[in-house]
């Protein structure tokens, strides 16, 4: 919103500059964002907060600089209360009923209308603003448009209450009702736009049609042009929650509709019409006529009560009672009542943001500034909590940013044709759903509607972006929540649940220089994830061979920890490279991060250190098909060979030499006693019936 | 016999020319290598067992007496030189093979080490660390909560009832079930407080949603931390020291901080918190031009603050009357932002590799 600083100075003596003025109310919670030059003008361009509609206008920055300065209000015009001591008596005044006598002005609907007051003016003459005029609304941002338009305008910045003005002469039986709109009501507003009303609205009408949205923007046929003669001015007040669905439903916002959805000033209304009448007969050559102030639905008069030890609780220090009924007075409130512990005040009617005590202690700090609070520390408590994971998840991170992973963080809505793509993490989705994600209404990201269930689409948009962009050795993680149904029924709270992920593509490199060392494979992220398990402190992992809808065949595993399964790792499948214009090979791992951190951190054992020496036996297996190590290791371990200490995988061959489906694996064993020092012999004897037992159950062969 | 010594040295020199005329600067290292070879056999033959001086000094028996010293002097003479020469030939092809070796095997000591390329946690992550450890610190629990809420948590119990033009002005993504995606951690306030009761000190950092188009400084996802501190006899004063004292733990002691009355529904009173410009120190200029982070003003406006609203309190019953409480809430990525210089958030939520290399 902008003010104008002379405009203002014709409200208010000011003898602050206008750069003083705006730190002024700035430290007094309205934020001027800049001041501009404006010929011999400024401008103060303000960021007001949605609960000071007080202060939409000069009147309403004239009275905080009231409040700050002790300067007093210089209207020219009539106060609020002689204007409604003059209507008292004149016209044709009647508030009690929701009809003036007259019928110029009905109101059907008193629950959304609740004060209509009306004005004629004739014999207007159309044309041009003079120069100030028009000078005035370009310093706020308003373009001129002719005289009685501008002055409705003018009137509304300088006074914050919107109005319209209809030419008489249009309006069916020249008079007004105020009602909802019928079923299947048009109306063409004054941007030229026909626009479909329904019951909800609030319309202002003539004896058979709408005439104007009330509130927002009035009829196109009923306004003012160049050959009006008599005008009916239009100052009310809406139900401020009428106007605002009216504004939503018609995608209308109006400098008009801004003001009367944030609340007016109803006791403004008189003193609004006045001055707006008054201008139009000094600039438009008019004659006021009729007035008619109908007014059915009273506002009640709000007291609130303020403790002068509720100021010491909240603000740490204290403040005088005679200084606490200064500031509120200077702001409008009047004291109504004083008692022994406390005071009470009226609020006045264009304050719609205080209602409570905790209201009024705010108007005392902002008025004496918020650098009068002091800075203190609470007085201890008790020992700080880190949430019970955040250990371990700084472990996980900090492995895995020495391992070369860079962290990513996604966006946490994907598209929603990732769905059919990925394998979701085991135990996260109810497949007996029928809507088994969660879906948003709308979003801003074009198609991104769903709550992704898995990290890796983020992950695989971050390996694109960083494709596009020349950046082809990747290693990337990410930690976070996935979404998932819970159940069916409507208000229930989805799944959410913290996964981790990692990618891996390119060639392993080495820091400072160019060229990779090698490039990357399904044991590099295998080790990573490892080697993320070992940072968690996790019972034993398994990796089982796998097909998996998003990996590649014979290069997938499902993940198994302490027996639990809890995710998929391999390389990403062809079909879905393809999808992603991937050229080199990307492997990518998910797990179920909040089912690990579920596993009680294992603690190490200490095992006594060996007393004798081992002996070392190389050897390699002709090994076949479906054989693969963890079955060799996982049956040597059962059957508990004697002295066999340890087995360890040396290395896995394929060969020119060896069949399509043969392979040499290498394994080494450790024989050791806690008895005494192995001889070659018993060594030796061991391990031939290890190679025995081992070519029986699995048919493979020693190599050498 | 003097001619024989004679004949031996001549026969010596001529042979040991070939290592007394080596051109130094055309010697490659395998030659000098050959040439040491050579050497070593010439300096056998020459002055080994079986050498002909060797030989000759067989022969002293044959020598009358009385010139046997003088011929054993001469021969020992002869021996000598031709050892010394060998000596010194030797010398100095050791020392051009050893030098030679040394400029080969000389190392670009500026070349980078040997190790692997290691990684970089996000920057959201690193402040999150770092506020974490401050207010732990300081007492705090940190809490966390859902991302997806109902109305009640995301709105009604914070105190923005429905029709409130601040319920309209966030941007709430909802799902298709409606409910809503969080539109800021105030959330957490509530559900900690149901939880834990009071009094309570937590905070509660997280991601929050709006439906926001994305732009240089507005991303539909980012992250808030939210702080929480209800007790018997809390002011806004508390509130002041609290902020003051975490930010200058975090960007340093001389950090100032100011606080400006605002507006948010759940606060009564209410503020905006400001700290001085950790680029120009509060003094709004940057190397003789205007500061770029503050935009000359000094100051860099960090996030809303102020006393818990009675009503929220009411919310989760806790009775005002009894107590009282502050909160705090600021983005990350736009402290992020800030403190990096970094001039579009989208860039946090891009995985960029060139940019998340530049944090540690």
């Amino acid at each position: 919103m902008n003010i104008s600083y002379n405009w203002l100075k014709d409200l208010i003596e000011i003898e602050l500059s206008p750069y003083e003025l705006a730190e002024k109310l700035t430290n007094a919670g309205l934020a001027v964002d800049s001041v501009e030059r404006f010929g011999d003008d400024y401008v103060l361009v303000f960021d007001l907060t949605s609960n000071r509609s007080d202060c939409l206008s000069h009147l309403g920055i004239a009275r905080e600089v009231k409040a700050l300065t002790g300067k007093e209000l210089k209207l020219s015009y009539n106060d609020p209360e002689v204007a409604s001591a003059r209507t008292e008596t004149a016209d044709n005044l009647e508030t009690k009923l929701n009809a003036s006598p007259c019928g110029l002005v009905t109101i059907e609907a008193p629950d959304l209308c609740y004060r209509f007051t009306a004005r004629i003016i004739k014999n207007v003459k159309v044309e041009k603003s003079p120069e100030w005029l028009i000078r005035r609304l370009e310093a706020v941002g308003e373009r001129a448009i002719n005289n009685i338009a501008d002055i409705t305008n003018y009137v509304m910045h300088e006074l914050g209450q919107p109005m319209h003005a209809f030419d008489l002469d249009k309006l069916t039986e020249n008079r007004i009702v105020v009602r909802r709109a019928r079923k299947g009501e048009k109306i063409k507003t004054l941007d030229e736009v026909e626009r479909n009303l329904d019951e909800t609205m609030l319309a202002i009408c003539d004896a058979e049609k709408p005439v104007a949205v009330a509130g927002i923007m009035g009829g196109f046929h009923s306004g003012i042009s160049e050959n009006t003669k008599n005008v009916l001015l239009e100052v009310a007040y809406f139900d401020r929650n009428s106007i605002r669905q009216t504004s939503r439903k018609l995608k209308l916002s109006t400098e008009a509709s801004y003001r009367f959805e944030r609340g007016v000033d109803i006791e403004n209304l008189i003193r609004a019409s006045d001055r707006a009448t008054e201008l139009i007969c000094e600039i438009a050559g008019g004659e006021a006529d009729a007035f008619v102030d109908v007014y059915p639905t009273k506002r009640s008069e709000l007291a609130v009560s303020l403790r002068p030890q509720k100021i010491k609780t909240l603000l740490g220090y204290d403040v005088e009672v005679e200084e606490i009924k200064r500031i509120l007075s200077l702001l409008g409130f009047k004291l109504k009542d004083e008692f022994s512990n406390g005071l009470s005040f009226v609020v006045p009617s264009w304050r719609h943001d205080v209602s409570i005590e905790e209201d009024l202690v705010e108007e005392i700090a902002r008025i004496l500034g918020y650098d009068r609070i002091q800075e203190e520390i609470p007085p201890s408590f008790g020992a700080g909590e880190y949430q019970p994971s955040e250990e371990r998840k700084r472990n996980l991170r900090k492995t895995l940013a020495n391992m070369g992973f860079d962290e990513a963080i996604s966006y946490s809505f994907i598209d929603a044709s990732h769905d059919a793509r990925f394998e979701i993490v085991p135990n996260l989705v109810n497949e007996n759903l029928q809507e088994k994600f969660i879906t948003l209404m709308d979003s801003i990201i074009e198609g991104a509607v769903r709550m992704r269930p898995t990290l890796l689409s983020g992950l695989l948009d971050a390996v694109r972006t960083n494709f596009n962009r020349g950046e082809r050795n990747l290693k990337l993680f990410e930690i976070g929540r996935v979404f998932a149904a819970f159940d069916d029924k409507e208000g229930a709270f989805p799944i959410e649940r913290e996964l981790f992920a990692m990618v891996i593509t390119g060639g392993l490199m080495l820091e400072g220089r160019a060229l990779p060392t090698r490039e990357v494979d399904f044991y590099d992220l295998k080790g990573a994830l490892e080697a993320s398990f070992e940072a968690l402190q996790l019972p034993f992992c398994e990796f089982v061979e796998k097909d998996i809808k998003h990996l590649r065949k014979g290069q997938s595993a499902l993940v198994k920890v302490g027996g639990k399964e809890v995710g998929y790792i391999g390389r990403l499948s062809d079909g879905i490279s393809e999808i992603y214009k991937f050229r080199q090979p990307v492997f990518v791992a998910e797990v179920d991060l909040q089912t690990l951190l579920e596993f009680e951190p294992v603690k190490p054992i200490y095992q006594p250190l060996p007393i004798y020496p081992s002996i070392i036996r190389d050897t390699a297996f002709l090994v076949k098909g479906n054989v693969n190590f963890a079955q060799i290791k996982e049956s040597l371990e059962k059957e508990a060979f004697q002295n066999l200490s340890k087995i360890e995988f040396v290395e896995l061959y394929q060969g020119k030499e060896l069949a399509g489906d043969e392979r040499s694996l290498t394994i080494r064993f450790e024989f050791r006693s806690n008895e005494k020092t192995l001889t070659e012999e018993e060594a030796e004897e061991s391990h031939n019936r290890i190679v025995e037992f081992l070519e029986e159950k699995f048919g493979i062969r020693k190599r050498f | 016999m003097r001619e024989k010594i004679q004949k031996i040295r001549e026969n010596f020199e001529l042979e040991f020319r070939q290592f007394q005329e080596i051109d130094f600067l055309r010697l490659s290292l395998s030659d000098a290598e050959g040439l040491m070879r050579n050497l070593q056999e010439f300096k056998a033959k020459h002055t080994g067992k079986k050498s002909e001086i060797a030989e000759a000094k067989k022969l002293i028996k044959e020598i009358p007496p009385e010139e046997r010293a003088e011929f054993g002097r001469s021969v020992q003479e002869a021996e000598r030189q031709m050892l010394s020469l060998i000596q010194e030939a030797e010398k100095r092809l050791k020392d051009f093979i050893a030098e030679t070796k040394i400029r080969r095997e000389t190392l670009d000591v500026t070349i980078p080490g040997f190790r692997w390329r290691t990684g970089h946690l996000h920057p959201i992550t690193i402040l999150r660390q770092k506020i974490e450890d401050i207010f732990v610190s300081m007492g705090y629990a940190v809490e966390d909560d859902r991302e997806i809420e109902n109305d009640y948590y995301n709105f009604d119990a914070l105190n923005i009832p429905e029709g409130h033009p601040a319920r309209e002005a966030q941007d709430t993504f909802y799902t298709t079930k409606g409910l809503a995606l969080r539109s800021q951690t105030s959330t957490v306030q509530i559900r900690a407080m149901e939880r834990r009761g009071v009094p309570i000190r937590i905070i509660a950092p997280g991601k929050v949603f709006r439906n926001d188009t994305p732009d240089p400084t507005h991303v539909p996802m980012f992250h808030q931390v939210e702080g929480l501190c209800v007790d018997k006899g809390i002011s806004m004063a508390h509130l002041k020291g609290t902020v003051a004292e975490w930010l200058r733990r975090l960007f340093g002691k001389e950090t100032k901080i100011r606080m400006r009355p605002s507006y948010f529904p759940f606060t009564e009173p209410s503020a905006e918190f400001d700290c001085s410009c950790f680029k120009c120190s509060g003094t709004g200029i940057f190397q003789d031009e205007k500061c770029r982070p503050c935009k000359g003003t000094g100051w860099i406006e960090l996030g809303g603050c102020g006393m818990v609203h009675p009503n929220v309190l009411k919310n989760c019953g806790v009775n005002p009357e009894i107590y009282s409480g502050f909160a705090f809430g600021f983005g990350l990525e736009r402290m992020c932002a800030m403190l990096y210089s970094i001039d579009d958030i989208r860039l946090m939520f891009e995985n960029d590799i060139r940019f998340l290399r530049q944090f540690r």
